[in-house]
Protein backbone atom coordinates (compact mmCIF):
# COMPACT_ATOMS: atom_id res chain seq x y z
CA UNK A 1 0.00 0.00 0.00
CA UNK A 2 2.35 2.45 1.05
CA UNK A 3 4.63 1.76 -1.77
CA UNK A 4 1.50 1.97 -4.14
CA UNK A 5 0.96 5.58 -2.61
CA UNK A 6 4.80 6.65 -4.04
CA UNK A 7 4.46 7.45 -6.92
CA UNK A 8 1.09 9.89 -5.85
CA UNK A 9 3.78 11.43 -3.47
CA UNK A 10 5.97 12.59 -6.36
CA UNK A 11 3.32 13.94 -8.24
CA UNK A 12 1.97 15.72 -5.80
CA UNK A 13 5.44 17.54 -4.77
CA UNK A 14 5.28 18.12 -8.42
CA UNK A 15 2.15 19.44 -8.74
CA UNK A 16 3.12 22.01 -5.63
CA UNK A 17 5.69 23.71 -8.06
CA UNK A 18 4.46 26.99 -8.49
CA UNK A 19 1.27 26.88 -5.48
CA UNK A 20 2.02 26.84 -1.60
CA UNK A 21 4.56 24.28 -0.02
CA UNK A 22 1.93 22.20 0.54
CA UNK A 23 0.47 21.85 -2.47
CA UNK A 24 -2.48 23.01 -1.61
CA UNK A 25 -4.00 26.05 -3.60
CA UNK A 26 -6.18 28.65 -1.57
CA UNK A 27 -7.96 31.02 -3.32
CA UNK A 28 -10.81 33.40 -1.69
CA UNK A 29 -13.02 36.23 -2.43
CA UNK A 30 -14.54 39.13 -0.11
CA UNK A 31 -17.46 41.52 -2.15
CA UNK A 32 -19.50 43.80 -0.70
CA UNK A 33 -22.14 45.77 -2.86
CA UNK A 34 -24.81 48.36 -2.81
CA UNK A 35 -28.39 48.43 -4.22
CA UNK A 36 -30.51 51.01 -4.94
CA UNK A 37 -34.07 51.20 -7.07
CA UNK A 38 -36.07 54.08 -7.88
CA UNK A 39 -39.19 52.43 -6.77
CA UNK A 40 -40.14 48.56 -5.99
CA UNK A 41 -37.90 46.60 -3.75
CA UNK A 42 -35.43 44.37 -5.44
CA UNK A 43 -33.42 41.69 -4.03
CA UNK A 44 -33.21 43.49 -0.54
CA UNK A 45 -36.19 44.63 1.55
CA UNK A 46 -35.17 48.31 1.46
CA UNK A 47 -33.73 48.85 -1.52
CA UNK A 48 -35.27 52.01 -2.43
CA UNK A 49 -33.85 53.37 0.52
CA UNK A 50 -30.53 51.87 -0.58
CA UNK A 51 -29.41 48.75 0.76
CA UNK A 52 -25.84 47.34 1.95
CA UNK A 53 -27.43 43.60 2.18
CA UNK A 54 -25.42 42.54 -0.60
CA UNK A 55 -22.43 40.95 0.62
CA UNK A 56 -20.60 37.41 -0.34
CA UNK A 57 -17.50 35.76 1.21
CA UNK A 58 -15.55 32.52 -0.16
CA UNK A 59 -12.58 30.55 0.11
CA UNK A 60 -11.37 27.37 -1.20
CA UNK A 61 -8.99 24.87 -0.87
CA UNK A 62 -7.84 22.57 -4.03
CA UNK A 63 -5.13 19.98 -3.70
CA UNK A 64 -3.87 18.10 -6.76
CA UNK A 65 -3.19 14.81 -5.57
CA UNK A 66 -2.30 12.90 -8.84
CA UNK A 67 -1.96 13.78 -12.18
CA UNK A 68 -5.43 12.71 -12.70
CA UNK A 69 -6.79 13.05 -9.04
CA UNK A 70 -7.95 16.75 -7.65
CA UNK A 71 -10.05 17.21 -3.94
CA UNK A 72 -11.29 20.42 -3.18
CA UNK A 73 -13.55 22.34 -1.13
CA UNK A 74 -15.36 26.15 -0.84
CA UNK A 75 -16.71 27.80 2.03
CA UNK A 76 -19.11 30.40 1.33
CA UNK A 77 -21.34 33.03 3.32
CA UNK A 78 -23.47 35.52 1.84
CA UNK A 79 -26.04 38.01 2.44
CA UNK A 80 -28.69 39.01 -0.06
CA UNK A 81 -31.23 40.78 1.64
CA UNK A 82 -33.67 38.07 3.24
CA UNK A 83 -31.23 35.09 1.94
CA UNK A 84 -27.97 34.09 3.43
CA UNK A 85 -27.86 35.71 6.32
CA UNK A 86 -24.26 35.09 6.89
CA UNK A 87 -24.82 31.09 7.34
CA UNK A 88 -21.81 29.69 6.33
CA UNK A 89 -21.64 26.55 4.50
CA UNK A 90 -19.71 24.38 1.81
CA UNK A 91 -20.23 25.84 -1.92
CA UNK A 92 -18.93 22.56 -3.68
CA UNK A 93 -16.41 20.02 -2.17
CA UNK A 94 -15.58 17.19 -4.78
CA UNK A 95 -13.36 14.40 -5.33
CA UNK A 96 -12.41 14.50 -9.44
CA UNK A 97 -10.48 11.71 -11.09
CA UNK A 98 -9.83 12.14 -15.18
CA UNK A 99 -9.05 9.36 -16.53
CA UNK A 100 -8.68 10.40 -20.05
CA UNK A 101 -9.46 13.96 -21.28
CA UNK A 102 -12.67 12.50 -22.47
CA UNK A 103 -13.62 11.02 -19.18
CA UNK A 104 -13.52 12.27 -16.33
CA UNK A 105 -15.53 11.54 -12.79
CA UNK A 106 -16.67 13.58 -10.16
CA UNK A 107 -18.72 13.05 -6.83
CA UNK A 108 -19.58 15.26 -3.82
CA UNK A 109 -21.35 18.97 -4.04
CA UNK A 110 -20.49 20.08 -7.45
CA UNK A 111 -22.02 23.31 -9.27
CA UNK A 112 -24.73 22.81 -12.13
CA UNK A 113 -23.80 23.16 -15.32
CA UNK A 114 -26.41 25.08 -16.74
CA UNK A 115 -26.15 27.63 -19.82
CA UNK A 116 -22.80 29.17 -19.93
CA UNK A 117 -22.71 31.25 -16.67
CA UNK A 118 -24.73 29.32 -13.80
CA UNK A 119 -21.70 28.08 -12.11
CA UNK A 120 -20.52 31.63 -11.85
CA UNK A 121 -23.78 32.96 -10.66
CA UNK A 122 -22.11 34.11 -7.12
CA UNK A 123 -18.52 34.52 -8.47
CA UNK A 124 -17.92 38.11 -9.41
CA UNK A 125 -14.98 38.50 -10.34
CA UNK A 126 -15.63 35.95 -13.36
CA UNK A 127 -17.65 38.26 -14.98
CA UNK A 128 -18.42 41.92 -16.17
CA UNK A 129 -21.79 42.14 -15.11
CA UNK A 130 -22.93 42.77 -11.53
CA UNK A 131 -25.92 40.76 -12.01
CA UNK A 132 -25.62 38.42 -14.46
CA UNK A 133 -28.78 38.55 -16.33
CA UNK A 134 -31.99 37.45 -14.21
CA UNK A 135 -34.04 35.98 -16.56
CA UNK A 136 -31.72 32.82 -17.08
CA UNK A 137 -29.93 33.03 -14.31
CA UNK A 138 -31.99 34.58 -11.15
CA UNK A 139 -29.93 35.22 -8.35
CA UNK A 140 -32.65 34.70 -5.52
CA UNK A 141 -33.10 31.11 -7.03
CA UNK A 142 -28.95 30.55 -6.13
CA UNK A 143 -29.80 28.37 -3.32
CA UNK A 144 -31.17 25.53 -5.08
CA UNK A 145 -29.95 26.00 -8.55
CA UNK A 146 -26.81 26.50 -8.32
CA UNK A 147 -25.20 23.10 -6.70
CA UNK A 148 -26.19 19.64 -6.45
CA UNK A 149 -25.01 16.55 -4.27
CA UNK A 150 -24.37 13.71 -6.16
CA UNK A 151 -21.96 12.89 -9.16
CA UNK A 152 -20.96 14.01 -12.61
CA UNK A 153 -19.57 13.13 -15.90
CA UNK A 154 -17.39 15.14 -17.78
CA UNK A 155 -14.69 15.25 -20.66
CA UNK A 156 -13.71 17.23 -24.31
CA UNK A 157 -14.12 15.03 -27.29
CA UNK A 158 -11.99 15.78 -30.15
CA UNK A 159 -14.22 16.24 -33.54
CA UNK A 160 -11.13 16.55 -35.49
CA UNK A 161 -11.50 19.17 -38.41
CA UNK A 162 -15.03 19.92 -36.84
CA UNK A 163 -13.87 21.40 -33.75
CA UNK A 164 -14.73 19.91 -30.31
CA UNK A 165 -17.37 19.07 -27.61
CA UNK A 166 -17.48 19.07 -24.39
CA UNK A 167 -19.90 16.89 -22.50
CA UNK A 168 -20.88 17.29 -18.53
CA UNK A 169 -23.44 14.31 -17.51
CA UNK A 170 -24.70 15.08 -13.31
CA UNK A 171 -27.39 13.45 -11.47
CA UNK A 172 -28.25 14.09 -7.39
CA UNK A 173 -30.18 15.72 -4.68
CA UNK A 174 -30.78 19.38 -4.13
CA UNK A 175 -29.87 20.74 -0.72
CA UNK A 176 -32.22 23.49 0.51
CA UNK A 177 -31.31 25.44 3.31
CA UNK A 178 -34.94 25.53 5.07
CA UNK A 179 -33.47 28.69 6.95
CA UNK A 180 -33.83 30.85 3.55
CA UNK A 181 -37.71 29.84 3.46
CA UNK A 182 -40.45 32.02 4.45
CA UNK A 183 -41.79 31.97 7.05
CA UNK A 184 -44.74 29.84 5.23
CA UNK A 185 -42.68 27.10 3.89
CA UNK A 186 -40.98 24.66 5.52
CA UNK A 187 -38.89 20.90 5.04
CA UNK A 188 -38.27 22.14 1.47
CA UNK A 189 -36.08 19.78 0.14
CA UNK A 190 -35.18 18.36 -3.49
CA UNK A 191 -34.93 15.15 -4.07
CA UNK A 192 -33.70 14.76 -7.55
CA UNK A 193 -31.60 16.92 -9.99
CA UNK A 194 -30.18 15.06 -13.03
CA UNK A 195 -29.16 16.76 -16.51
CA UNK A 196 -26.69 17.17 -19.50
CA UNK A 197 -24.72 20.28 -20.77
CA UNK A 198 -23.31 19.64 -24.05
CA UNK A 199 -20.90 22.92 -25.56
CA UNK A 200 -19.93 22.66 -28.94
CA UNK A 201 -16.18 24.41 -30.18
CA UNK A 202 -16.23 24.65 -33.78
CA UNK A 203 -13.46 25.79 -35.88
CA UNK A 204 -13.80 28.97 -35.56
CA UNK A 205 -12.02 31.01 -32.85
CA UNK A 206 -13.37 31.84 -29.55
CA UNK A 207 -17.19 30.45 -30.62
CA UNK A 208 -19.27 27.99 -29.07
CA UNK A 209 -22.43 26.81 -29.21
CA UNK A 210 -24.18 24.61 -26.30
CA UNK A 211 -27.75 23.11 -25.20
CA UNK A 212 -28.15 22.18 -21.25
CA UNK A 213 -31.44 20.18 -19.65
CA UNK A 214 -31.97 19.25 -16.33
CA UNK A 215 -35.42 17.70 -14.43
CA UNK A 216 -35.60 18.15 -10.61
CA UNK A 217 -38.32 18.14 -8.30
CA UNK A 218 -38.51 20.36 -5.34
CA UNK A 219 -40.93 19.03 -2.36
CA UNK A 220 -42.04 20.85 0.91
CA UNK A 221 -44.71 21.99 3.07
CA UNK A 222 -46.60 25.09 3.51
CA UNK A 223 -47.57 26.10 6.51
CA UNK A 224 -50.61 29.15 7.24
CA UNK A 225 -51.49 30.62 10.41
CA UNK A 226 -54.94 29.62 11.65
CA UNK A 227 -56.64 33.31 10.49
CA UNK A 228 -55.19 32.26 6.95
CA UNK A 229 -56.73 28.57 6.96
CA UNK A 230 -60.04 30.51 8.17
CA UNK A 231 -59.95 33.10 5.36
CA UNK A 232 -58.74 30.15 2.77
CA UNK A 233 -61.43 28.12 4.37
CA UNK A 234 -64.21 30.75 3.42
CA UNK A 235 -62.96 31.89 -0.27
CA UNK A 236 -63.39 28.17 -0.77
CA UNK A 237 -59.64 27.42 -1.26
CA UNK A 238 -59.17 24.92 1.75
CA UNK A 239 -61.72 22.01 2.31
CA UNK A 240 -63.78 22.60 5.78
CA UNK A 241 -61.25 20.05 7.29
CA UNK A 242 -58.28 21.33 6.72
CA UNK A 243 -55.93 20.89 9.60
CA UNK A 244 -52.35 21.39 7.11
CA UNK A 245 -49.72 21.48 6.28
CA UNK A 246 -49.83 21.60 2.77
CA UNK A 247 -47.98 19.29 1.33
CA UNK A 248 -46.22 20.53 -2.41
CA UNK A 249 -44.32 18.87 -5.38
CA UNK A 250 -43.04 21.31 -7.72
CA UNK A 251 -41.22 19.19 -10.79
CA UNK A 252 -39.38 21.22 -13.33
CA UNK A 253 -38.04 20.78 -16.42
CA UNK A 254 -35.46 23.74 -17.58
CA UNK A 255 -33.68 23.83 -20.84
CA UNK A 256 -31.49 26.40 -22.20
CA UNK A 257 -29.78 26.85 -25.86
CA UNK A 258 -26.35 29.19 -25.38
CA UNK A 259 -23.99 30.66 -27.96
CA UNK A 260 -20.79 32.89 -26.71
CA UNK A 261 -18.31 34.12 -28.43
CA UNK A 262 -15.02 35.36 -27.49
CA UNK A 263 -12.18 36.84 -28.84
CA UNK A 264 -9.57 38.51 -28.10
CA UNK A 265 -10.93 41.92 -25.70
CA UNK A 266 -14.39 41.02 -26.94
CA UNK A 267 -17.22 39.04 -25.78
CA UNK A 268 -21.11 38.44 -26.92
CA UNK A 269 -23.26 35.74 -25.60
CA UNK A 270 -26.69 35.56 -25.71
CA UNK A 271 -29.31 32.60 -24.67
CA UNK A 272 -32.46 31.11 -24.86
CA UNK A 273 -34.19 29.37 -21.76
CA UNK A 274 -37.69 27.87 -21.34
CA UNK A 275 -38.41 26.68 -17.64
CA UNK A 276 -41.62 24.12 -17.41
CA UNK A 277 -43.07 23.91 -13.95
CA UNK A 278 -45.99 22.74 -12.51
CA UNK A 279 -47.14 22.32 -8.81
CA UNK A 280 -49.30 19.66 -7.43
CA UNK A 281 -50.71 19.72 -3.94
CA UNK A 282 -52.51 17.77 -1.13
CA UNK A 283 -55.10 19.98 -1.73
CA UNK A 284 -56.23 19.97 -5.68
CA UNK A 285 -57.18 23.68 -5.43
CA UNK A 286 -53.70 24.77 -4.73
CA UNK A 287 -52.51 22.13 -7.80
CA UNK A 288 -50.84 24.05 -10.77
CA UNK A 289 -51.27 22.83 -14.39
CA UNK A 290 -48.04 23.08 -16.50
CA UNK A 291 -46.77 26.68 -16.49
CA UNK A 292 -43.91 27.44 -19.77
CA UNK A 293 -41.79 30.71 -19.22
CA UNK A 294 -39.77 31.98 -21.57
CA UNK A 295 -36.11 33.90 -20.72
CA UNK A 296 -33.72 35.32 -23.10
CA UNK A 297 -30.81 38.03 -23.30
CA UNK A 298 -28.50 39.36 -25.69
CA UNK A 299 -24.83 40.55 -23.88
CA UNK A 300 -21.38 42.25 -25.21
CA UNK A 301 -18.23 43.24 -22.94
CA UNK A 302 -15.27 44.79 -24.66
CA UNK A 303 -11.83 44.92 -22.91
CA UNK A 304 -10.95 48.79 -23.45
CA UNK A 305 -7.69 48.50 -21.54
CA UNK A 306 -6.51 46.00 -19.06
CA UNK A 307 -8.28 47.89 -16.11
CA UNK A 308 -11.55 48.91 -17.91
CA UNK A 309 -14.59 47.05 -19.44
CA UNK A 310 -17.74 48.32 -20.37
CA UNK A 311 -20.34 45.65 -20.75
CA UNK A 312 -23.78 45.31 -21.29
CA UNK A 313 -27.20 43.54 -21.99
CA UNK A 314 -30.56 43.17 -22.54
CA UNK A 315 -32.75 40.24 -20.66
CA UNK A 316 -36.07 39.16 -20.91
CA UNK A 317 -38.51 37.19 -18.73
CA UNK A 318 -41.58 36.07 -19.60
CA UNK A 319 -43.48 34.31 -16.93
CA UNK A 320 -45.65 32.11 -19.43
CA UNK A 321 -45.86 32.02 -22.76
CA UNK A 322 -49.49 31.86 -23.09
CA UNK A 323 -49.59 35.24 -21.32
CA UNK A 324 -46.88 37.28 -22.45
CA UNK A 325 -48.95 40.48 -21.92
CA UNK A 326 -50.67 39.74 -18.85
CA UNK A 327 -54.03 39.54 -20.15
CA UNK A 328 -54.71 36.87 -18.29
CA UNK A 329 -54.76 35.90 -14.37
CA UNK A 330 -51.49 33.56 -13.31
CA UNK A 331 -52.34 30.51 -14.75
CA UNK A 332 -54.25 27.82 -12.28
CA UNK A 333 -55.61 31.00 -10.51
CA UNK A 334 -59.18 30.78 -8.47
CA UNK A 335 -61.87 32.77 -10.62
CA UNK A 336 -62.19 36.69 -9.92
CA UNK A 337 -58.37 36.70 -10.01
CA UNK A 338 -57.29 40.46 -11.62
CA UNK A 339 -54.76 39.80 -14.46
CA UNK A 340 -51.37 39.68 -14.53
CA UNK A 341 -50.94 42.45 -15.76
CA UNK A 342 -46.91 43.85 -15.70
CA UNK A 343 -46.15 41.07 -13.44
CA UNK A 344 -45.79 38.76 -16.25
CA UNK A 345 -43.14 40.04 -18.05
CA UNK A 346 -39.75 41.93 -17.11
CA UNK A 347 -37.18 43.60 -19.46
CA UNK A 348 -34.37 44.32 -18.33
CA UNK A 349 -31.50 46.83 -20.22
CA UNK A 350 -28.39 46.59 -17.73
CA UNK A 351 -25.04 48.59 -18.67
CA UNK A 352 -22.00 47.70 -16.46
CA UNK A 353 -18.76 49.39 -16.17
CA UNK A 354 -15.77 47.00 -13.97
CA UNK A 355 -12.49 48.95 -13.29
CA UNK A 356 -9.98 46.46 -12.60
CA UNK A 357 -7.94 48.50 -10.29
CA UNK A 358 -5.41 45.89 -10.08
CA UNK A 359 -4.64 42.07 -10.21
CA UNK A 360 -6.86 41.11 -6.90
CA UNK A 361 -9.16 44.22 -6.66
CA UNK A 362 -12.10 45.50 -8.72
CA UNK A 363 -14.93 48.01 -9.02
CA UNK A 364 -17.90 47.77 -10.47
CA UNK A 365 -20.80 50.37 -11.34
CA UNK A 366 -24.12 49.07 -12.95
CA UNK A 367 -27.28 50.90 -13.82
CA UNK A 368 -30.18 48.71 -15.05
CA UNK A 369 -33.54 50.21 -16.97
CA UNK A 370 -36.79 47.82 -15.71
CA UNK A 371 -39.92 47.39 -17.47
CA UNK A 372 -42.53 44.94 -15.95
CA UNK A 373 -42.58 43.56 -12.60
CA UNK A 374 -42.08 39.64 -13.40
CA UNK A 375 -38.86 39.30 -11.28
CA UNK A 376 -39.91 40.64 -8.42
CA UNK A 377 -40.85 39.55 -4.81
CA UNK A 378 -44.42 40.29 -3.38
CA UNK A 379 -42.99 39.30 -0.34
CA UNK A 380 -40.56 42.29 -0.27
CA UNK A 381 -43.13 44.54 -1.53
CA UNK A 382 -45.53 44.79 1.37
CA UNK A 383 -47.34 41.61 -0.23
CA UNK A 384 -48.67 43.84 -2.95
CA UNK A 385 -49.50 42.10 -6.34
CA UNK A 386 -46.99 42.45 -8.78
CA UNK A 387 -49.57 43.96 -11.23
CA UNK A 388 -50.04 46.61 -8.83
CA UNK A 389 -45.98 47.86 -8.63
CA UNK A 390 -44.81 50.64 -10.71
CA UNK A 391 -44.09 49.00 -14.26
CA UNK A 392 -41.10 51.23 -14.97
CA UNK A 393 -38.29 51.44 -12.49
CA UNK A 394 -34.33 51.97 -12.16
CA UNK A 395 -31.52 49.59 -10.34
CA UNK A 396 -28.16 51.19 -9.58
CA UNK A 397 -25.29 49.11 -8.28
CA UNK A 398 -22.04 49.61 -6.92
CA UNK A 399 -19.77 46.45 -6.10
CA UNK A 400 -16.30 45.95 -4.98
CA UNK A 401 -14.58 42.56 -4.70
CA UNK A 402 -11.29 41.34 -3.67
CA UNK A 403 -9.70 38.30 -4.96
CA UNK A 404 -6.75 36.08 -4.55
CA UNK B 1 -43.89 45.06 -25.96
CA UNK B 2 -45.23 48.37 -26.00
CA UNK B 3 -42.41 50.39 -24.38
CA UNK B 4 -42.46 54.13 -25.34
CA UNK B 5 -39.91 54.87 -28.00
CA UNK B 6 -37.68 58.05 -26.95
CA UNK B 7 -35.60 59.56 -30.12
CA UNK B 8 -33.78 63.10 -29.47
CA UNK B 9 -33.96 65.39 -32.03
CA UNK B 10 -31.35 67.85 -30.40
CA UNK B 11 -27.97 68.22 -31.42
CA UNK B 12 -25.68 65.70 -29.70
CA UNK B 13 -24.79 67.28 -26.21
CA UNK B 14 -21.39 67.94 -25.08
CA UNK B 15 -21.23 65.20 -22.70
CA UNK B 16 -22.31 62.39 -25.26
CA UNK B 17 -19.32 64.16 -27.62
CA UNK B 18 -17.11 63.35 -24.93
CA UNK B 19 -18.17 59.86 -24.71
CA UNK B 20 -17.58 59.34 -28.15
CA UNK B 21 -14.31 60.37 -28.47
CA UNK B 22 -13.32 58.65 -25.30
CA UNK B 23 -15.23 55.60 -27.04
CA UNK B 24 -13.20 56.12 -30.65
CA UNK B 25 -9.70 56.20 -28.24
CA UNK B 26 -9.83 53.31 -26.96
CA UNK B 27 -10.91 51.45 -30.53
CA UNK B 28 -7.72 53.31 -31.34
CA UNK B 29 -5.87 51.75 -28.92
CA UNK B 30 -7.30 48.16 -29.73
CA UNK B 31 -6.30 48.74 -33.22
CA UNK B 32 -2.92 49.56 -32.18
CA UNK B 33 -2.85 46.46 -29.96
CA UNK B 34 -4.23 43.93 -32.78
CA UNK B 35 -1.36 45.52 -34.40
CA UNK B 36 1.38 44.73 -32.33
CA UNK B 37 -0.40 41.61 -31.80
CA UNK B 38 0.14 40.39 -35.45
CA UNK B 39 3.56 41.58 -35.42
CA UNK B 40 6.93 38.97 -35.48
CA UNK B 41 5.90 36.88 -31.91
CA UNK B 42 8.10 38.49 -29.11
CA UNK B 43 8.11 35.08 -27.61
CA UNK B 44 9.81 31.36 -27.69
CA UNK B 45 7.65 28.41 -26.44
CA UNK B 46 9.63 25.89 -24.59
CA UNK B 47 9.36 22.02 -23.93
CA UNK B 48 11.64 19.60 -21.59
CA UNK B 49 14.64 18.24 -23.99
CA UNK B 50 13.09 14.60 -23.36
CA UNK B 51 9.66 15.75 -25.08
CA UNK B 52 10.21 14.52 -28.79
CA UNK B 53 7.76 17.16 -30.34
CA UNK B 54 9.40 20.00 -32.14
CA UNK B 55 6.70 21.53 -33.65
CA UNK B 56 3.29 22.09 -32.20
CA UNK B 57 -0.33 23.46 -33.74
CA UNK B 58 -1.61 26.86 -31.97
CA UNK B 59 -4.23 24.96 -31.29
CA UNK B 60 -3.09 21.86 -29.10
CA UNK B 61 -0.90 24.67 -26.90
CA UNK B 62 -3.66 26.91 -26.43
CA UNK B 63 -5.53 23.31 -24.82
CA UNK B 64 -2.86 22.16 -23.19
CA UNK B 65 -2.72 26.33 -21.65
CA UNK B 66 -6.60 25.71 -20.59
CA UNK B 67 -6.00 22.49 -19.86
CA UNK B 68 -8.53 20.93 -22.12
CA UNK B 69 -5.52 19.03 -22.77
CA UNK B 70 -4.11 17.19 -20.07
CA UNK B 71 -1.75 14.49 -22.24
CA UNK B 72 0.83 14.94 -24.90
CA UNK B 73 0.48 12.39 -27.42
CA UNK B 74 2.73 9.85 -25.92
CA UNK B 75 0.58 10.37 -23.04
CA UNK B 76 3.00 12.10 -20.18
CA UNK B 77 0.70 14.76 -18.46
CA UNK B 78 1.11 18.01 -19.81
CA UNK B 79 2.44 21.00 -17.51
CA UNK B 80 2.17 24.42 -18.86
CA UNK B 81 3.74 26.95 -16.91
CA UNK B 82 2.06 31.10 -17.86
CA UNK B 83 4.12 34.09 -16.98
CA UNK B 84 2.92 36.78 -14.23
CA UNK B 85 0.32 38.69 -15.34
CA UNK B 86 1.84 41.86 -15.91
CA UNK B 87 5.13 40.35 -17.83
CA UNK B 88 4.68 41.77 -21.63
CA UNK B 89 5.54 38.35 -22.55
CA UNK B 90 2.36 37.10 -21.54
CA UNK B 91 0.36 39.57 -23.18
CA UNK B 92 2.56 38.51 -26.12
CA UNK B 93 1.73 34.92 -26.06
CA UNK B 94 -2.01 35.73 -24.75
CA UNK B 95 -2.67 37.71 -28.15
CA UNK B 96 -0.83 35.47 -30.08
CA UNK B 97 -1.76 31.64 -29.38
CA UNK B 98 -4.80 32.07 -26.88
CA UNK B 99 -5.96 34.59 -28.92
CA UNK B 100 -7.55 35.95 -26.19
CA UNK B 101 -6.45 38.90 -23.69
CA UNK B 102 -4.72 38.54 -20.40
CA UNK B 103 -7.70 39.51 -18.93
CA UNK B 104 -10.36 37.64 -20.69
CA UNK B 105 -7.48 34.85 -19.56
CA UNK B 106 -7.29 35.44 -15.96
CA UNK B 107 -11.39 35.77 -16.17
CA UNK B 108 -12.07 32.22 -17.53
CA UNK B 109 -9.28 30.93 -14.68
CA UNK B 110 -11.28 32.54 -12.16
CA UNK B 111 -14.31 31.32 -13.68
CA UNK B 112 -12.78 27.74 -13.61
CA UNK B 113 -11.04 28.14 -9.38
CA UNK B 114 -14.05 29.54 -7.71
CA UNK B 115 -16.49 26.91 -9.06
CA UNK B 116 -14.43 24.43 -8.19
CA UNK B 117 -13.27 23.48 -11.76
CA UNK B 118 -9.78 23.73 -12.33
CA UNK B 119 -6.54 25.26 -11.52
CA UNK B 120 -4.79 27.54 -13.86
CA UNK B 121 -1.07 26.83 -14.56
CA UNK B 122 1.50 28.25 -12.01
CA UNK B 123 2.68 31.97 -12.71
CA UNK B 124 6.30 31.94 -12.82
CA UNK B 125 8.19 35.52 -12.07
CA UNK B 126 10.56 35.21 -14.86
CA UNK B 127 12.30 33.42 -18.20
CA UNK B 128 14.67 31.98 -15.74
CA UNK B 129 12.18 30.79 -13.70
CA UNK B 130 10.26 29.01 -16.78
CA UNK B 131 13.80 27.55 -17.89
CA UNK B 132 13.99 26.00 -14.64
CA UNK B 133 10.31 24.43 -14.52
CA UNK B 134 10.32 23.33 -17.91
CA UNK B 135 13.72 21.10 -17.40
CA UNK B 136 12.71 19.79 -14.27
CA UNK B 137 9.14 18.28 -15.51
CA UNK B 138 9.69 16.48 -18.33
CA UNK B 139 5.52 17.25 -19.92
CA UNK B 140 6.03 20.91 -19.37
CA UNK B 141 5.70 23.89 -21.56
CA UNK B 142 6.47 27.57 -20.99
CA UNK B 143 7.25 30.65 -22.80
CA UNK B 144 10.27 33.06 -22.50
CA UNK B 145 11.05 36.28 -24.15
CA UNK B 146 13.27 35.79 -27.55
CA UNK B 147 16.58 37.48 -25.14
CA UNK B 148 16.02 34.70 -22.44
CA UNK B 149 18.95 32.00 -22.04
CA UNK B 150 17.59 28.35 -22.76
CA UNK B 151 19.94 26.07 -20.85
CA UNK B 152 19.16 22.53 -22.56
CA UNK B 153 15.61 23.45 -22.86
CA UNK B 154 14.25 23.10 -26.34
CA UNK B 155 12.25 25.70 -28.31
CA UNK B 156 9.50 24.18 -30.34
CA UNK B 157 7.55 26.32 -33.38
CA UNK B 158 3.73 26.97 -33.33
CA UNK B 159 2.11 26.28 -36.60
Amino acid sequence: MSLLALPAVARAEDAADGSSPLGIEIHGFVSQGFIKTTSNNYLAEDSTKGSFEFSEVGINFSKQLTDRMRVGMQLFTHDLGPLGNYRTRFDWFYLDYRFWDFLGVRAGRTKLPFGLYNENNDIDAARVPVLLPQSVYPVSNRDFLLAQTGGELYGIVPLAAAGSLEYRLYGGAIFYDTADATSTLSNVRGPYIFGARLMWQPPVEGLQLGASAQRLRLDGDAIFSAAQIAQLQMAGQLPSDFSGPLKFQIPATLGVASVEYSAHDLLLASEYSRWWVNLTSSVPSFSVPETVSERFYLMAAYHVTPWFTPGAYYSVLFQNIDNRKGDAPAYGSPPGTPPLGRGAYQHDLALTLRYDLNSFWLLKLEGHYMHGTAGLSSALNGNQPLSSLPEDWGVFLVKTTAYF
Amino acid sequence: MTRPRQHSRHPTPRPTRRALLWSLLGLCTFAGQSARAESTPEFRVLVNPDNPVNSLSRDFVTDIFLKRTTRWHDGETTHPADQRADAAVRKSFSDTVLRRSVAAIKRYWQQRIFSGRDLPPPELDNDDAVVAYVLKHRGAIGYVTNSAKLGRAKSVSIQ
